[in-house]
């Protein structure tokens, strides 16, 4: 008899069956982490709102096409914004505190030219037709970008263009060293791809105005200000004293005009600044008289540093006195100036330094203290009585109801070429629910659209993107996890010499590779946003972080989370937030 | 074949026969030619096994534990000390049901040093769920690690076989080592009924609560009571192979007796000597050869020890604040008897102090002269001692 | 960051490691990097709790807890018998606590390791006996509190230097690692896994709970212990060739110091000496290395 075939008796012994799968240690949480996109600082500080972590966590991926449809989500010109934008968004970047912070607009740059070199057409999201079209005078970046957004919103638009060739200050205004005009009319002809159309040459007087408004079920006005204010001095006349203006505009439809000797450009602003590298190229030279100092010009410190650089000259605390012809030349007498205390926007208050005046003789003087619109009709009326005043734009109804918005430098209490854009955006927001829910569902409908807690709107929240669900907590330096990134060096962007600038009127700024981009976008920390780093599945003790199967999302198994925290403090960028349970 | 073998190397012979695959050793006298043997066959290749040369007995056992839990038979051997610094993986062995076979040389505890042999060491672990087996000769020792095997693996619970120190590890005798063929008629090859293995993955000996350790303890103790009845099951048949039993106990001319000795290890065969001639003498004397130990063979011995008068057990031993470790059981195992046999206990041979026929004739004469023991345990052979203070 | 090729998961969530566990958070990534064909022996430490109790294990591996000094002989017999069966794709791990191996289980490793057993023995230490109650190991840091050195019998002794022990043991590969630093812990164990004969990993695991930290600072304490010199991460192959992993921007070690609660006691002087004690080290280890401090 064979024991060994005999049945055994079975064993209970400590040997286990099962897994630690049915002890649910969710029980165990009193805190909970949640998935939270939140604001980026450089989203909230561009006028225009774009997702700009977004941005350049799709560029560090190699998206550029999914990261340039990304910008023109919020801005139709990122190819111009990449060059002239003066980039508050760097000025806030998180990263400033680490290294330095990220060339954003060199990469907005790269994308924009990657898009037009390589034809791309971009697929945006389009509301359905509305049947309402609307009508836009003048193509500068408030009524491009109004056009824009309009037909995202499913309206035909009509741009009406007084000039040769649509883009307003664009391509009239800011010199071709800066923006070349055929990066301009790549960005137009995008734009005009939508089915917008641009009548050029069709300068549209208020007679013709009250015409239009009979066609159009909405009127925006961009006109902008294309004229320099005078200099308001004894001795100053069209011969003396030029508009700085007019003089750009004039070297941007190609002519060359003299500029032998030395000119004088009174003014502190970047139209004073491109009219003095300006001439500086048509072979001149050049010496801007500010009446404060050079940290109080409002022009970009870069324009600035760049025209010193090219041989301009600057001479501060001197405001214009009087001008005296003297043959060929005029003599400018100039008032010194002294600073005393402070005014209210923190620049130091001058007052004239008692007597005290200097002169210079000079071959022509340029005038650029100011702008001012055209035509005096171009302004928002002073009567405001039954007007919505928002942040970027005024709507003014007539007595037919008609809405007349008035946009862009008209009505921007800062002037440039984002801020226009971002009146054009704010615009089309609130015609749209003007049209689909009355005039009182404006503000409220526009405040849902903001980014973060500042005036940009967002145009992807307001078409209920995927944006909206971004809370708008903005993400503060500490609470970026830096044990996860290394010094690394800014991308430099190659710049011509200064003699190959000054020789003539080519691009200053020159384009980089994509490596090179990757890489700066991969600087990016990303504020807020996850870009699948995936610390938070490393470091999860209870195997609770589950990745979606396109390893794309990621969500807690809250039968096990036991609310530790470490997904939270180990994310890089605070997309992670820790709450009481319950709550 | 019939060779002429000393016990430890009748061990080896039954190691090497039961083609176990894994063996681990730490050296202790006189546990030594045990290992060295095994280690020189595994050498030469006569054994296919690997040789785990521990640093400790502590580790040699927890090796094993590894080792046999990852699905191969085993072997070790040890004594005293050593056997002591394994105490706490002998709990570990049983509990975690493994079958595990080990050699105990009895030899005394120290302090003082003594290499001799004392049963002390291996009866103090009797509480550690392992199947011990006392020895007497080598032919024993040989047939006895064969079927320990056979029982191990029968009942998931490790088996202990006892050798006395010297008397028995170091005695050259004749033994009748059988031929692999017929060893494995009897003995197949090891087949675990649970191991480590990535293709079916579980965790053994893990955190146990309240709840459940109850019911695994009391798993033990059913397997310990089949031990006894498998036990006689695997001697038969290694009867029917080899022609050899040995039984759990064994009465010598028990049935008229009105004394009965009960002695364990080499004093059997000191005994048997002694029973001659007594009984030559006409004396109405028995002897109850005490194999098993664990599971304590408590049928048997009533059976055996029931109508006799007297009960004198010997034990190479002592339970200190008790007495005799063989006395206490016994006494345990007579006590649901209405009539019972008075038990005297002795003492003798402590630390390998020899256990002549004369000592076991004054024990016998003792008994035989007094009604009731004079005292709980009866020190035999103590002398005077000089420089106590 | 991107550690390719290591979705799978070895360990199951419902084990009962506190919130925040560093040995956990070890032991997911060290199995991560070996792969199903593993057999574990646990020798008595957190993990023998927090693997679960029975019927149900933590593990999707076959596990044999052990006794708790048996962590290198355990593991040298289940190598000799899957030897004897021919299995050579197995790998054996030891997975021991700093108690099992800087104290009770250095006899049994130090044997195992002697004798060249092929196996990986992992010691991840939280620094004390957490799992009996935060008792001081031979792997309490100098400085710290425990309810064996309490007050101000704080451990006014040196951390055994247990990787400089196994190094003079002459094996094929000693490392240490760190929970903060996932890709470089699981480089190691792969390549640990490659070489015969005995490999040792020390890695550092945080204990909010013994180490009075929030459950959120594990994986940062753990770094930090990094940055500071104090944990430095090197590998040393065949007991002579030293190669440092990470040379960190060397913070004060006061910053690792003041942000746990078991350090809570310890004055500037104490903290200025003990940065002392880990500036003589580091200079060692670089010595070591034959590199210039």
């Amino acid at each position: 008899m064979n024991t060994a075939t005999m049945n055994l008796r079975p064993l209970f012994m400590p040997r286990t069956h099962e897994t630690t799968e049915g002890n649910k240690t969710g029980s165990w949480r009193y805190l909970r982490p949640r998935y939270e996109d939140k604001t980026s600082p450089c989203s909230a500080a561009c006028p225009a709102g774009e997702d700009i972590a977004r941005i350049e966590m799709l560029s560090a991926q190699g998206f550029f096409k999914e990261a340039w449809e990304t910008i023109l989500r919020e801005n139709p010109l990122p190819g111009v914004c990449g060059r002239v934008c003066f980039h508050p968004c760097e000025g806030i970047c998180n990263r400033e505190g680490f290294d330095s912070s990220l060339a954003i607009h060199t990469i907005e740059r790269h994308l924009a030219d990657t898009a037009a070199r390589n034809d791309l057409k971009p697929a945006l999201e389009k509301l359905a037709s509305q049947p309402q079209k609307i009508a836009i005078i003048g193509s500068g970046p408030a009524g491009l970008s109004a056009a824009w957004f309009f037909t995202m919103l499913g309206y035909a638009c009509d741009i009406y263009e007084a000039l040769s060739e649509a883009g307003g200050i664009l391509r009239w205004g800011i010199p071709e060293y800066r923006l070349p005009a055929p990066v301009l009319r790549t960005e137009i002809g995008r734009i005009e791809s939508q089915g917008i159309r641009i009548f050029t040459g069709k300068h549209i007087s208020e007679s013709e105005l009250n015409k239009l408004r009979g066609n159009y079920s909405a009127v925006f006005m961009g006109c902008g200000y294309s004229r320099s204010t005078p200099l308001g001095v004894s001795g100053e006349t069209s011969e003396s004293v030029k508009d700085g203006l007019e003089f750009l505009r004039s070297v941007r439809q190609g002519e060359k005009p003299s500029c032998q000797g030395l000119s004088a450009v009174i003014g502190g602003g970047n139209t004073a600044v491109d009219v003095a590298r300006t001439v500086i190229r048509l072979g001149g030279k050049a010496a801007i008289l500010y009446r404060r100092r050079r940290q109080d010009m409002p022009a970009f410190a870069e324009e600035i540093a760049m025209a010193m650089e090219e041989g301009v000259a600057l001479h501060e605390l001197l405001a214009p006195g009087a001008i005296e012809a003297q043959g060929d030349q005029y003599k400018l007498i100039l008032r010194k100036m002294k600073i005393e205390g402070q005014d209210k926007d923190g620049r130091g208050r001058i007052v004239p330094d008692g007597d005290k005046t200097s002169e210079v003789t000079v071959e022509r003087i340029f005038t650029a203290t100011g702008a001012d619109v055209a035509e005096p009709w171009y302004n928002p009326p002073s009567d405001k009585s039954g007007a919505i005043t928002l942040s970027h734009c005024q709507i003014k109804f007539d007595k037919g109801g008609i809405p007349l918005v008035y946009g862009g430098d008209l009505t921007n209490v800062t002037k440039n070429v984002t801020q226009a854009i971002a009146s054009g955006k704010q615009a089309a927001m609130a015609i749209d629910t003007y049209f689909q829910q009355g005039r009182d569902a404006i503000e409220s409908r526009l405040a849902s659209c903001r980014v973060g807690d500042g005036l940009s709107l967002s145009m992807e929240v307001y078409m209920q993107g995927a944006r909206r669900l971004r809370s708008s907590h903005i993400v503060q330096p500490e609470e970026i996890n830096t044990d996860y990134f290394q010094f690394e060096a800014r991308v430099v962007q190659p710049r011509l010499l200064v003699e190959e600038r000054t020789g003539s009127f080519n691009e200053i700024d020159m384009r980089i590779s994509a490596n090179l981009a990757i890489r700066e976008a991969s600087r990016c920390f990303n504020c807020g946003l996850c870009n699948q780093c995936d610390n938070c599945y490393i470091f999860c003790p209870d195997v609770a972080v589950i990745r979606g199967r396109n390893m794309e999302d990621r969500h807690i198994n809250f039968d096990y989370c036991k609310g530790c925290g470490l997904c939270a403090a180990e994310c890089p960028r605070n997309a992670v937030t820790l709450e009481r349970e319950g709550l | 074949m019939k060779r002429v073998l000393e016990g430890s190397h009748a061990v080896a012979e039954a190691v090497r026969l039961a083609n176990v695959q894994v063996v681990s050793a730490y050296p202790i006298t006189p546990q030594t030619h045990i290992v060295e043997i095994i280690s020189d066959y595994c050498a030469k290749g006569k054994m296919n096994a690997k040789f785990i040369p521990v640093e400790s007995e502590h580790s040699c056992l927890a090796a094993l534990v590894g080792a046999q839990s990852a699905g191969v038979r085993t072997f070790t051997a040890t004594s005293s000390q050593g056997l002591a610094l394994m105490h706490e993986i002998l709990h570990w062995v049983s509990a975690a049901r493994l079958p595990i076979v080990m050699v105990d040389v009895n030899r005394a505890l120290g302090p003082g040093w003594n290499i001799w042999t004392d049963q002390t060491d291996s009866l103090s672990q009797r509480d550690t769920g392992w199947i011990q087996l006392y020895c007497e000769d080598g032919q024993e020792v040989l047939d006895t690690t064969l079927q320990a095997f056979r029982l191990a693996e029968r009942v998931n619970l490790p088996v202990m076989v006892v050798l006395d120190a010297f008397f028995l590890s170091h005695t050259y005798e004749p033994v009748d080592v059988p031929e692999q063929k017929e060893v494995d008629r009897f003995l197949p090859s090891y087949s675990p009924r649970f191991n480590l293995d990535t293709r079916n993955p579980y965790t053994l000996s893990p955190l146990v609560t309240p709840a459940f350790y109850m019911e695994m303890r009391h798993d033990m103790a059913l397997a310990m009571d089949e031990a006894m009845t498998c036990f006689a099951e695997i001697e038969e048949e290694y009867a029917a192979l080899f022609n050899r039993r040995y039984g759990s106990v064994e009465a010598v001319t028990c049935d008229d007796a009105e004394i009965i000795l009960v002695t364990s290890g080499t004093i059997t065969s000191t005994t048997r000597l002694l029973l001659e001639e007594l009984r030559a003498k006409g004396e109405k004397v028995g002897l109850l050869k005490m194999k098993m130990f664990r599971p304590f063979p408590v049928e048997a011995v009533c059976r055996a020890l029931g109508r006799a008068k007297k009960v004198a057990v010997i034990d190479r031993n002592f339970s200190f604040g008790a007495g005799g470790v063989f006395a206490q059981e016994i006494k345990a195992a007579l006590y649901k008897l209405p009539v019972r046999p008075t038990v005297f206990g002795y003492i003798a041979g402590l630390g390998g102090r020899d256990v002549t026929t004369d000592v076991l004739e004054e024990i016998y004469i003792k008994t035989r002269e007094t009604d009731l023991p004079s005292q709980e345990s009866i020190w035999i052979g103590l002398q005077e001692v000089k420089y106590a203070n | 960051m991107q550690i390719d090729a290591y979705d799978r998961e070895y360990m199951c969530s419902g084990h009962v490691g506190c919130a925040g566990c560093g040995a956990t958070i070890a032991m997911r990534l060290f199995m991560k990097a070996m792969g199903e064909k593993t057999i574990m022996v646990l020798p008595a430490c957190c993990w023998s709790v927090i693997a679960g109790p029975y019927p149900q294990s933590a593990m999707k591996i076959p596990v044999i807890h052990t006794a708790f000094e048996t962590g290198g002989a355990t593991a040298s017999g289940v190598r000799a018998a899957l030897d004897m069966k021919g299995d050579t794709e197995t790998s054996v791990v030891t997975w021991a606590g700093d108690g099992g191996t800087f104290d009770i289980g250095f006899q049994s490793l130090s044997g195992a390791v002697e004798r060249n057993e092929d196996f990986i023995y992992v010691c991840y230490d939280n620094e004390a006996y957490m799992n009996t109650g935060i008792q001081r190991s031979s792997s309490t840091p100098y400085g710290a509190w425990t309810t064996t050195t309490p007050g101000q019998d704080w451990k006014r002794l040196r951390k055994k230097n247990i990787v400089e022990v196994l190094v003079a043991h002459r094996i094929p590969y000693v490392a240490t690692a760190n929970i903060a630093f996932p890709e470089d812990l699981i480089r190691k164990v792969q390549k640990a896994k490659s070489i015969k004969g005995s490999k040792f990993l020390h890695i550092f695991a945080s204990c909010p709970t013994g180490w009075r930290i929030p459950s959120d600072m594990s994986v940062k304490i753990a770094r930090m212990a990094v940055q500071t010199n104090i944990f430095p991460l090197y590998e040393v192959e065949n007991g002579v060739h030293y190669t440092i992993n990470n040379k960190p921007k060397e913070y004060l070690v006061r910053e690792y110091f003041k942000l746990q609660g078991r350090f809570r006691h310890l004055t500037d002087k104490d903290l200025d000496q003990i940065q002392e004690m880990v500036n003589e080290d580091w200079g060692l280890l670089l010595k070591k290395a034959g590199e210039r401090s």
